[in-house]
């Protein structure tokens, strides 16, 4: 079994070695100056990318477990008023039951493990047992020291800090167990990376009661964590056992590894593209009285409306009730209404932020590609300029449509809020707000689509591939970001945005006008 | 008229792949365009169709002893994996294509007489392309790149999927149609080059080159074809 785990061990490396090669092959001065050929035979880079390998897989083993205590539990504790030593056991024991569950390592289908069994067919039971105590180990140890640490700073006993590693192990192995016999039983595949509904609901109700229960100053106490802890280890060293005894794994992993789910977990772009392809709606009804582009685009935004307007509808949506609720309150919580008051006159620079995680450009340019470009753009009558433009117009006003909707709503409840917390001496702050985020919205959405028509970055596989267009998005998120550290008047920022977002979209329209029929083509 | 490629030379890093092309496809002659597994076809039928800037040469299309530079509006290329806009019904795509292009198509017809043509049933004409068979889409893109009726037809292995039916339907029509056009079929198949395509054209060391089927018969042109081909293993 041994033998088995360091080959496939090996064997991953090897996997991760030359998809690190491949990475530093695509940088972009220093991947012109390697060699192309000679590359992956190449000694010296080889043993630099198994250093850069080992050295991924040590702090792999780490660094989540180090975010996930710091900013999952010891972040939080200070807003409980319950013993901090009980809270941090409280949400530790909880987290780790919907953590057990969500990520069990055996049922996760990924592609070292379909590379070991069945295509260099290692023995199933062996390649599966051996890797899995592995992946149990790297718990144990990845989380020893960070239990230790912040543990110690909440005060909890020294004893329980040691136990809690094995504490999350044994929950992990007790799912493992229930999810093998689970197949066993009924032939239910749990694909951990698609958790059906009653997972989620399930993780909902253990949230709650980590996060909300310490609130009301409700959490377990030291002695029952104890004999959960005994008895869960209890549980899961009778579980190995099982684990030997079981024979099927060769089987459950066919069923695990089929090829529509090892491109699920390992590839976002197949997510994607699988969901938008779902998304085709055909009905009798769904018609189209437009003449050409106009009815190419009307029929694919109508036969889309799921992707395309459902998100926009359900941010309205929830906006509207965010803007009665703040109404609600500023009426009986007069520091409250004092705060919105300051927050709709002088925090508009968040709103920045706020749309631009609300819009849904780079979804709808992703749709456009995956389910219609992505085969149009072969065909010659739909590259010529006049055909890129025509569409590219129609698709604008699309998007700009799609998108405006929740900010007009977001845009006329800030006006609301500003009215019922105190108002303003200035009217135009009202006109200010609407207009602001409005034009914020048409930003992105000509932003994205600008983009889309100039950089084309997806190939035949739907990857994206054109670094440029990764830079602008990183930029964009980045100008965003920085816009929450700004505190300015809402109508001189407004007023600027407007402006801004005028001359950037007429500058970026008359770019794409004449850069779009030639940059708009598959990337090859 | 010409197709005329002219020195077209295309290189991927240290990799010459195209290295100086220079050949004269005519009209009315469909050719069948060779290669091994890596020599080039579908870089050459990329760069003719504009998805990627070659590195030197130009193509030119010839008509009436006026040349011209080759445009994207005289390619119409049809891959083997078809490609088909999946939201749309087949009779919606045929609309929304002969909407924007009514002005240059010439003796337009009506949309069910182009499905009769390409002989695609009733039932399906209303039904959403994602739901279309393989061989079905391959018709259907086919059948609009026949109506956009462009100078050259570019056929990555178009008929390999296809069943035995569909692809005879194809391959009566592709002659059907050859008069009018300059089709070049890149295929693996050896037994179909030689059976469909006027002319076979090999594509090796970078170089396209016309193999000269005159006065002998099919299997002396294949011997011939496999020897041509095989000639690359002892450049590599």
């Amino acid at each position: 079994m041994i033998k088995t785990f360091i080959l496939s061990f090996k064997l991953k490396i090897a996997y991760l070695v030359n998809s690190i090669i491949f990475s530093i092959k695509q940088l972009p001065i220093i991947g012109k100056m390697l060699p192309d050929k000679t590359l992956y035979s190449s000694k010296g880079i080889k043993i630099l990318a198994t250093i850069i390998a080992s050295l991924l897989e040590i702090i792999g083993t780490f660094i989540g477990k180090l975010f996930y205590i710091l900013f999952m539990i010891f972040s939080v504790l200070s807003i409980y008023k319950t013993p901090l030593e009980d809270t941090f056991l409280h949400i530790f024991v909880f987290l780790t039951i919907i953590g057990a569950m969500l990520n069990t390592y055996m049922f996760n289908p990924s592609k070292d493990k379909y590379y070991a069994m069945f295509v260099m067919r290692m023995d199933a039971k062996k390649y599966t047992l051996s890797n899995y105590f592995y992946s149990i180990l790297k718990v144990i140890i990845g989380f020893m020291p960070f239990t230790i640490i912040f543990g110690f700073i909440s005060n909890v006993n020294l004893i329980y800090l040691v136990i809690l590693p094995f504490f999350i192990a044994s929950i992990k192995m007790i799912f493992n167990l229930y999810f093998l016999n689970l197949y066993n039983k009924k032939k239910v595949i749990v694909n951990e990376n698609k958790p059906v509904k009653h997972i989620w609901i399930f993780t909902a109700i253990l949230l709650v009661i980590a996060y909300g229960l310490p609130y009301i100053g409700i959490v377990i106490n030291q002695l029952s964590f104890i004999i959960i802890s005994i008895l869960a280890i209890v549980i899961a060293i009778f579980s190995i056992k099982y684990l030997f005894k079981y024979e099927k794994y060769r089987e459950l992993y066919k069923k695990i590894l089929n090829p529509a789910e090892l491109n699920y977990s390992n590839n976002a772009n197949d997510i994607v593209k699988q969901n938008v392809q779902k998304q085709i709606k055909y009905g009798e009804d769904i018609k189209s009285n437009k003449k050409g582009y106009a009815y190419f685009n009307d029929l694919f935004v109508k036969r889309h409306r799921s992707i395309l307007m459902s998100s926009a509808k359900k941010i309205a949506a929830v906006s509207f009730f965010i803007i009665i609720a703040a109404i609600s309150i500023s009426m009986v919580r007069e520091d409250i209404k004092k705060i919105l008051n300051e927050i709709t006159l002088n925090f508009l620079p968040y709103f920045v932020f706020i749309m631009y995680i609300i819009n849904r450009g780079q979804v709808v340019t992703q749709a456009m590609f995956m389910n219609c470009d992505h085969s149009m753009l072969t065909y010659s009558f739909y590259r010529k300029p006049k055909a890129i433009l025509g569409l590219f117009k129609e698709r604008l006003k699309s998007v700009i449509l799609i998108n405006l909707f929740p900010a007009i709503v977001i845009g006329v409840g800030l006006a609301l809020i500003l009215y019922v917390t105190g108002g303003t001496d200035n009217i135009y702050n009202y006109y200010v707000l609407i207009v602001s985020i409005a034009s914020m919205s048409i930003f992105f959405s000509v932003h994205y689509l600008v983009m889309y028509y100039c950089m084309q970055p997806y190939n035949y596989n739907s990857e994206i591939k054109d670094s440029r267009y990764k830079i602008v998005s990183a930029i964009t998120y980045i100008v965003c970001y920085f816009t929450l550290q700004l505190k300015l008047p809402t109508f001189y920022f407004g007023v600027f945005t407007v402006c801004f977002s005028i001359i950037y979209c007429l500058a970026s329209l008359l770019i794409a006008y004449r850069i779009a029929p030639k940059t708009f083509k598959i990337k090859v | 008229m010409k197709l005329i490629v002219s020195d077209v030379k295309k290189n991927f890093g240290a990799k010459e792949v195209l290295k100086g092309i220079n050949f004269e496809f005519e009209k009315g002659s469909i050719y069948g365009l060779l290669g091994r597994n890596g020599a080039g076809k579908t870089t050459f039928f990329n760069a003719l169709n504009k998805d990627i800037d070659v590195d030197d040469g130009k193509f030119y299309i010839q008509e009436n002893n006026i040349k011209r530079d080759l445009t994207i509006d005289d390619i119409g290329y049809v891959i083997s994996v078809p490609t088909v806009p999946e939201f749309l019904t087949g009779r919606e795509f045929l609309k929304f294509f002969i909407d924007i292009n009514k002005e240059k198509i010439k003796n337009l017809k009506s949309i069910d007489e182009y499905f009769d043509f390409m002989k695609i049933d009733v039932e399906d004409r209303d039904k959403l392309l994602k739901d279309y068979s393989h061989g079905m889409k391959n018709k259907m893109q086919m059948l609009i790149n026949i109506i956009a009726n462009p100078n050259v037809l570019l056929l990555d292995e178009p008929l390999t999927s296809l069943d035995v039916v569909v692809a005879e339907e194809m391959k009566e029509m592709l002659r059907e149609i050859k008069q009018d056009h300059i089709i070049i079929f890149s295929t693996h198949i050896m037994d179909l080059a030689v059976s469909l395509c006027d002319e076979i054209v090999i594509l090796s060391h970078g170089v396209l080159e016309k193999v000269d089927k005159n006065n002998l018969d099919d299997k002396e042109v294949k011997t011939k074809i496999i020897e041509a081909l095989k000639e690359e293993e002892y450049h590599d």
